[in-house]
């Protein structure tokens, strides 16, 4: 089974506890890249660069969004394009906006149930809208039913005097308690609250990408977060995967923890086996 | 497809064309003596670094080049680059005191410190460049707590630059947000080259190579803000010839420097 077919089983659970057992090779997974053309930062759709960059950089998958429409289901269809060109190498998120609530349910549904994303993208800084603001509320909603993960920046230019991530995540967690919260780049930079964040809660975890490749960062993400909650991303196209991944790769942790961050953690995630096949969940509650 | 290496050496010389060695005053950074850039050098396999002092872009170019003089005298490794300020130093003083200190390169930072990098400004400070075969660095922006200021002006860079073709120049810490410019700026300037260090979108460096050649791409980290041995093994999956690997990991910055690869 591909990797976006098991996006169709649903329902399904990601984010299952941290911990276990040493992880078996693992297939490496970049969780944050997009789909889709922005020409000021000169990203493309170049389906045929992506595979060259992910052969070169050593990455088995890559999890695609496209937040970039106003309209979700455009953004939904163009990564839907990239599963439909290669299913074996590419895995989808599904876009929402909150700015469409009365489009937001059917879209997931849509973008999980028929085009098989494994799970859920919300871009709060370009939206304009705080990811705690009760506008995403039927969203999460929905993804807590499904069990799914969400992933999304953890601050924002508009934050509040005094907003921290663990108090936002906290309060995420305690009314969606069956959605996996994955902070994007909040492993790229040192961010103690980000640590402190996943350490005190048992379904967030911290992803890796950066433009400024902080000295120390994935190597006080594993140390304070742990070495189960750390994600690798890169956030092609904008940044070039090579290069991301270089930052794990040469990180000062242990050839364990590597391999869980550049896959294995990714694996526990998406609920996929090492063979990327769908591994089954207990029933909520169990 | 290739795997990732989780033990990468470089397999070629490496010299870093952006590192800083000294304290800041606006935070504390994780390394800021010589010997813990040394120490970062030989854990990413890096033999020389071009180094300048933060306190000599944020505050006073003389003491802070002073300062770096001795940080790195007896450290053969760390090859001393001077700030410099057109707007407020004297030129004839800095150029005793860099060819003193054995500088072999400038770095000036317009926006930082509040001029245009016009010729009515800098022409005689690139004239005695050109002259003593120096190098000039020209990073995007500088951060600090105080400053906010703008990113360097592609429209000066070309007026000024185009007028001395004689002087190596490198745009340095060229972010994504300016390679919309940066490319048809090294396109249009032959004696212009890039650092590394954050030019960060996907296919940078092929994009580099078809717009200036592999003799104008220098290898750089920005240590302390990033470590050194990202970027290496960056370089190293860009299916690069091994020359070309050479040149941009080493070579085209001593080149620049008018130092021996060996």
């Amino acid at each position: 089974m591909t990797a976006s077919a098991a996006g169709r089983s649903a329902p399904r659970r990601g984010g299952a506890a941290a911990g276990g057992a040493p992880p078996e090779p693992a297939p490496v997974i970049d969780f944050h890249c997009h789909a889709g053309r922005w020409g000021r930062y000169w990203v493309d759709d170049a389906c045929d660069r992506y595979l060259r960059v992910m052969d070169a950089a050593g990455i088995d998958r890559a999890c695609l969004n496209c937040i970039w429409h106003g309209d979700a289901r455009r953004g939904n269809d163009v990564v839907a394009g990239f599963l439909r060109q290669r299913p074996d190498r590419f895995i989808g998120a599904a876009f929402a906006t909150p700015h469409y609530p009365e489009e937001a349910v059917p879209e997931l549904e849509r973008a999980v149930d028929q085009l098989g994303m494994a799970y859920v993208k919300v871009y709060p800084d370009y939206v304009g809208r705080p990811v705690d603001d009760p506008a995403y509320f039927p969203i999460f909603e929905w993804v807590n039913a499904r069990g799914l993960p969400v992933m999304c920046h953890a601050t924002y230019p508009f934050d509040p005097p005094g907003t921290t991530i663990t108090g936002r995540f906290t309060a995420l967690s305690r009314r969606f308690p069956h959605v996996t919260w994955v902070l994007a780049h909040a492993a790229g930079r040192v961010d103690a609250d980000a640590a402190r964040a996943a350490r005190c809660l048992p379904k967030v975890y911290l992803e890796t990408c950066s433009s400024g490749t902080a000295l120390g960062a994935v190597e006080y993400a594993v140390e304070h977060a742990g070495e189960d909650r750390v994600l690798f991303g890169s956030d092609m196209p904008l940044m070039d995967a090579r290069q991301q991944i270089a930052k794990v790769a040469t990180a000062a942790i242990s050839p364990q923890a590597k391999r869980k961050v550049l896959g294995a953690n990714a694996l526990r995630v998406l609920g996929l086996s090492t063979d990327l096949r769908p591994v089954p969940r207990p029933a909520r509650g169990a | 497809m290739r795997r990732v290496e989780l033990d990468f050496r470089p397999a070629v010389p490496a010299a870093d064309a952006n590192a800083a060695v000294g304290r800041r005053h606006d935070r504390r950074v994780a390394v800021d003596d010589a010997a813990g850039v040394v120490a970062e050098m030989d854990r990413a396999g890096v033999s020389q670094a071009l180094v300048y002092a933060p306190h000599a872009a944020a505050y006073d170019s003389r003491e802070g080049n002073a300062w770096l003089a001795d940080a790195v005298r007896g450290e053969p490794r760390l090859v001393p680059q001077f700030v410099c300020n057109p707007a407020f130093d004297d030129l004839d003083d800095t150029a005793a005191h860099a060819a003193g200190a054995g500088a072999r390169a400038v770095r000036m930072l317009p926006m930082l410190h509040n001029y245009p990098f016009r010729p009515w400004v800098v022409g005689a400070w690139l004239a005695w460049l050109a002259a003593e075969g120096l190098p000039l660095w020209l990073p995007m922006d500088y951060a600090a707590n105080w400053h906010t200021g703008g990113e360097l002006d592609p429209h000066e860079v070309f007026e000024t630059v185009r007028e001395l073709p004689e002087l190596a120049v490198v745009l340095s810490e060229v972010h994504y947000r300016q390679a919309s410019w940066a490319l048809p700026l090294l396109r249009s300037l032959p004696n212009l080259s890039i650092e590394l260090s954050r030019f960060v979108i996907v296919d940078g460096v092929q994009r580099l190579l078809d717009a200036a050649g592999p003799r104008r791409i220098l290898f750089g980290s920005r240590f302390p803000d990033s470590p050194m041995a990202p970027q290496l093994y960056h370089l190293h999956r860009c299916g690069l010839s091994e020359d070309d690997l050479r040149a941009i990991c080493a070579g085209n910055l001593l080149r620049l420097l008018g130092m021996d690869a060996s």
